[in-house]
């Protein structure tokens, strides 16, 4: 009931090439790319990426918004640690979508943002297939 | 729709006519009995005779399972939609609704509910009689409370809230047991507790009421004028479950945060006898009952925590 992560190729270790799909109103959490390229590339469909940037060292506030856009079909983005934070996100109530990512080096854990604090938690990604196999959880 | 399209392919499970600019769906959609998903998204779609008279008596009304209308332009929703008892899936996502209307419980069947995407402003309680409803989306409207009843939905697993107009949240929203996922982003759910300045003290007769409730106090209707005899009846027991309190007309809305380990401070409203009746929650509870009621409330607590989508 959530996106879901779909892997497409590990490259040897020296990336992930994974596929993401988004349903109706799906979106991420706002995160970060534990210090490793993100390229990603709209397939089907429209997303909205927004930006935000890192919150101070507390994190006592609401986190600043740097911009917004969505992206369009075809439409490639890239982000790293050092541009800062994004928020991925189906704003359609009627079409779903698909985006292609690569992330160099691959990387399993991240940290999510509460938008209203600051506050950041670590994750671990999972995959909800690998080359085509549903993974068990 | 075009006309003869049952007899040409009366074994028809599957129609999507999405994106057609149809305005209207007719009588020929009453003698397709294998019919069990119509897509008819993007339309438009609204106005009288977006459905077909006679929908009810028709084999569709029990063979249709999926129903998508988003994106097209119904401001209520139709009433003659209710009358598919067979439906499992529905979505009106981005459509021009006000409102959801109480006789949605009569989709016993249905197991996914998207509404997002319209001006919904409140929830029937209704909408809690759906056994099944294991999916239920209201993002993006203008939702301003949730009602307590809406823990009543035993299946549900996914629940999305996200950017909508909720400053807090009910307490029973913690007994949802097979929640895995709750999207509360894009909320003004409030951080710090106001107090509720229009809190009435209790009248005499209040107070006076709540003692011969809460201490036994003996009367026949002898003893009392009628008027005051009913009023001793409709003595509302205090929701929190430590209290052994009652009232009658006056009762303090109280918000009490649950923190999720620093990593959310949710808002709970808690509805209580006084502002001194002690709360699960409330760091002056001292007797051990206390305790495991404030454990179990910590296990929903960090139950949520796990559900909580950022």
């Amino acid at each position: 009931f959530r996106y879901t992560r779909n892997l497409v190729d590990n490259g040897n270790g020296k990336f992930n090439l994974m596929i993401l799909c988004w349903g109706e109103g799906h979106g991420s959490s706002i995160h970060d790319h534990t210090d490793s390229h993100c390229f990603m590339k709209i397939l089907q469909g429209n997303l909205k990426e927004t930006l935000f940037e890192w919150p101070e060292k507390k994190g006592n506030g609401e986190m600043t918004k740097k911009s917004e856009r969505v992206l369009r079909e075809n439409q490639c983005a890239y982000i790293n640690d050092s541009i800062g934070l994004h928020r991925v996100e189906n704003i359609s109530h009627t079409e779903t979508a698909v985006s292609l990512h690569l992330y160099s080096p691959p990387f399993d854990t991240c940290n999510t943002f509460d938008q209203r604090t600051g506050h950041k938690h670590k994750v671990t990604m999972t995959f909800y297939s690998k080359y085509g196999e549903r993974t068990v959880c | 729709l075009p006309t003869g399209l049952s007899q040409w392919f009366p074994a028809l499970e599957v129609l999507d006519v999405s994106g057609t600019g149809l305005t209207e769906m007719g009588a020929e959609l009453l003698s397709l009995p294998c019919l069990h998903t119509l897509l008819a998204k993007n339309n438009r779609l609204g106005g009288p005779g977006s459905l077909p008279k006679g929908l009810g008596e028709a084999p569709l009304a029990r063979s249709l399972r999926v129903l998508n209308l988003s994106g097209n332009r119904f401001a209520d929703v139709p009433p003659m939609l209710l009358l598919l008892r067979g439906l499992r899936s529905l979505s009106l996502g981005g459509n021009r609704l006000h409102s959801i209307p109480p006789d949605i419980q009569e989709l016993r069947s249905l197991e996914f509910l998207y509404l997002g995407g319209n001006f919904i402003t409140s929830i029937p309680p209704e909408l809690a009689k759906l056994p099944s409803l294991k999916y239920l989306v209201l993002c993006d409207n203008k939702i301003q409370s949730i009602p307590p009843q809406l823990a009543q939905l035993h299946s549900l697993r996914s629940l999305s809230l996200h950017n909508n107009l909720l400053t807090y949240l009910p307490r029973e929203i913690l007994n949802l047991v097979h929640l895995e996922e709750l999207s509360l982003r894009g909320n003004p759910l409030v951080v710090r507790f106001v107090r509720d300045l229009t809190y009435n003290p209790p009248s005499l007769q209040e107070l006076a009421g709540r003692t011969v409730k809460t201490r036994n106090v003996p009367y026949a209707p002898s003893d009392l004028p009628d008027t005051l005899v009913r009023y001793l009846s409709l003595a509302s027991n205090c929701p929190n479950p430590k209290c052994g309190g009652v009232y009658f007309d006056s009762c303090v809305r109280q918000i009490k945060f649950v923190d999720f380990c620093g990593k959310y401070r949710l808002p709970l409203m808690h509805y209580l006898c006084s502002p001194e009746c002690s709360s699960p929650f409330s760091s002056a509870s001292q007797s051990s009952t206390s305790q495991s009621e404030s454990d179990s409330e910590d296990e929903a607590a960090h139950r949520m925590q796990k559900v909580l989508l950022g």
